[in-house]
């Protein structure tokens, strides 16, 4: 019984994060119908920035963060700007932009930080919490609560501000918003920054908890795809489903199948996604693509 | 028509240069005029690129002393840096990069599992390499123009679990290891070990090499109480698991082997997290020889950095590939392969002398943490 529960809970706070990444990969989604592979690396990026505004500038963690999620949300306008000719014209092309930009950026990375990466102390040092046993983290509670804080922000966002609405509208039909006069431009550049501050928040708060090095958005990119199209592509609340569903999943999978446990997690995965091809929560607000 | 006849004709010329051209590289190489041609494979980027850093700054000054010194019968030499990424398949085709493009020895890799891909390529087309993997796996290529810069995982775990059993005295011991090349070799080392001793560990977890929550393999372990934990892991997903462990309430020691005694294990870890991990390495630190102590000082005068085992075995691995080709008058293929066979070199890690497997050395010595550094074990 410990075992189990003792999984659920490593599984939920790195479960968490996979939703952080997952929620930034919906939002470009529902809005452009565009996937951006460039999101694992753009999640590096601000794993880099926020380790180096903590470490090397010795800024407060949560300043830190602050400064590097409007950093990285600047690279993702810098990205949708280069991509908006693009749009409407050929979208295989922007989906291997996307690709492209992810190489430039990993290489960018390696140029600035060189390719060993670095450890990043807990910014909570206090020792994990002790429920019957059963040991917490409380960085673990800070990951989620911040986590969780991020998602109603957005829900808010996107449901009661009129740029909110726009880009909801801009998701539903983008030609019919233009004929209304919204900027279907700009609803896009606000996504991706949205969705690259939503990347820099994931990668600065997993620092900590894992290695800050160039291959740390592969991974992460890889296993927040999954959550996104797990909880229902474009979905908000299918996106921290779905990532807190990788999370639980994989740690079982490590439990149980050892060395087998990614191929276990993806056969879960594929076997769910079969059954089920829109995801838990397949809404389907775009399609575009 | 007959312009397109025309054209086939070119491109059939084209291709037929395209196809002769790596032979006749080769050929260049031979010769006795111009740089003699290194290449160095390692991660330069990825996990494991850490690895692959140390590795060049050790072979680096190992190529800068013998070019500053005047290079070999008046040549220079020449080092060359690949990426492999860490990736076997990235490997393979560097092999054949590396031949086609008159190499005449490779240096690393670091990864036991991309040197094993890349040994038959390398055997085939005759190019001696000096690599810095430690799984038995190497040996097992069985591969003539192989040859390791340090000990095997045998040698490391059977040092490790003598003074462990039996100089310690503990019996209760767990282990934990991940599926990859270098943890595969180190969890069947270690088990064989252990079973020669008659002793079955409380727990043999198999982690995957990408894993980053080990709350259910650590758990499990927490539960049979061990007194040491067995670590067969890389630097970065060792470090992460001790810190988990010890989140966890863990407080058994941890053992391991090379990537145990790193500053990257021990900054993953974190100091605290590590105090009194046992590991077995042969080079436990800068201060255990004057050679070693040179080795250092150049290290950290030229990378503004301490050196750390990977850079000394890189240097003492390039030392006799260059050693070899002196001995030899440059000579390549199985001559040279023949040449670094006969080299007996003492080394940062101690004295070299191959047998015909392609290990040099048999020996490390027992290390614990204290105060975050690496010192020799008092027993």
């Amino acid at each position: 019984m410990q075992v189990f529960l003792q999984t659920i809970v490593g599984g939920v706070s790195l479960g968490a994060v996979y939703a952080l990444v997952a929620l930034g990969f919906s939002l470009v989604y529902r809005t452009m119908g565009l996937v951006n592979f460039a999101h694992g690396n753009v999640v590096t990026v601000g794993a880099y920035l926020a380790s180096t505004f903590y470490l090397s500038s010795k800024l407060p963690f949560a300043l830190a963060m602050v400064i590097a999620i409007g950093v990285t949300g600047a690279i993702g306008l810098v990205i949708e700007r280069v991509l908006r000719p693009l749009e409407n014209r050929d979208f295989d092309l922007m989906l291997i932009g996307t690709i492209g930009f992810g190489i430039v950026l990993d290489a960018l990375i390696i140029m600035i930080w060189g390719a060993t990466g670095r450890a990043v102390p807990s910014p909570v040092p206090s020792a994990p919490i002790d429920v019957f046993g059963l040991r917490i983290r409380t960085y673990d509670l800070v990951v989620l609560a911040i986590a969780a804080v991020a998602t109603v922000l957005l829900v808010l966002f996107l449901s009661r501000t009129k740029r909110g609405a726009a880009m909801q509208a801009v998701a539903m039909d983008h030609e019919a918003a233009t004929a209304v006069g919204i900027h279907v431009g700009r609803s896009n550049a606000i996504a991706f920054m949205i969705g690259a501050g939503l990347a820099a928040l994931a990668g600065g708060l997993v620092g900590p908890l894992l290695y800050v090095s160039p291959a740390l958005g592969g991974a992460l990119g890889i296993k927040g795809f999954a959550a996104a199209i797990l909880g229902g592509f474009g979905s908000i609340p299918g996106a921290i489903v779905g990532g807190i569903a990788i999370g639980i999943l994989d740690s079982f999978a490590a439990g149980h199948f050892q060395g087998y446990s990614e191929l276990v997690t993806f056969l879960v995965f594929t076997v769910i996604i079969m059954i089920r091809p829109t995801g838990v929560f397949g809404e389907r607000t775009v399609n575009r693509a | 028509m007959l312009r397109r006849r025309a054209t086939i004709v070119l491109l059939t010329a084209l291709a037929l240069t395209a196809c002769s051209a790596p032979g006749s590289d080769k050929k260049a190489a031979g010769d006795d005029s111009g740089p003699i041609k290194i290449a160095l494979v390692d991660a330069q980027s990825g996990q494991l690129s850490s690895l692959g850093a140390w590795e060049l700054k050790g072979a680096k000054l190992a190529v800068d002393e013998w070019n500053a010194q005047g290079g070999i019968n008046g040549r220079q030499i020449q080092l060359d840096v690949f990426d492999d990424q860490g990736d076997p398949t990235v490997g393979t085709n560097l092999a054949r990069k590396i031949d086609s493009e008159g190499y005449i020895g490779m240096i690393g890799t670091a990864e036991s599992a991309v040197t094993i891909a890349m040994a038959p390529t390398l055997k085939q087309a005759e190019i001696p390499n000096i690599c810095s993997g430690q799984s038995p796996g190497l040996v097992a290529v069985g591969s003539e123009f192989l040859f390791l810069n340090g000990p095997t995982s045998t040698t490391y775990d059977e040092t490790l679990a003598k003074y462990i059993v039996d100089g310690q005295g503990i019996k209760n011991i767990a282990m934990i290891t991940n599926n990859g090349s270098y943890g595969k070799g180190e969890h069947d080392a270690f088990l064989k070990a252990l079973k020669a001793r008659n002793v079955t560990p409380l727990a043999d977890q198999v982690v995957t090499t990408d894993q980053k929550d080990f709350s259910a393999a650590l758990t499990g372990i927490r539960q049979k109480n061990p007194k040491v934990i067995f670590l067969g892991a890389e630097e970065v997903e060792s470090g992460l698991i001790v810190k988990q462990a010890r989140d966890l309430g863990i407080t058994a020691t941890f053992a391991g082997a090379a990537p145990q005694g790193t500053p990257v294990f021990l900054d993953t870890a974190g100091a605290k997290n590590a105090e009194g991990t046992i590991v077995s390495s042969p080079y436990l630190s800068n201060d255990i020889s004057e050679a070693s102590k040179k080795f250092a000082a150049a290290y950290l005068a030229k990378y503004n950095e301490a050196a750390e085992l990977h850079g000394a075995k890189a240097y003492d691995g390039a030392q006799i590939m260059l050693t070899a080709l002196k001995s030899s008058n440059v000579a390549t293929g199985k001559e040279l392969a023949d040449a670094i066979r006969a080299t007996k070199y003492q080394g940062l890690l101690g004295g070299f002398a191959y047998d015909k497997t392609g290990v040099g050395i048999f020996a490390t010595s027992i290390g614990t943490i204290k105060d975050g550094k690496l010192v020799a074990a008092s027993s």
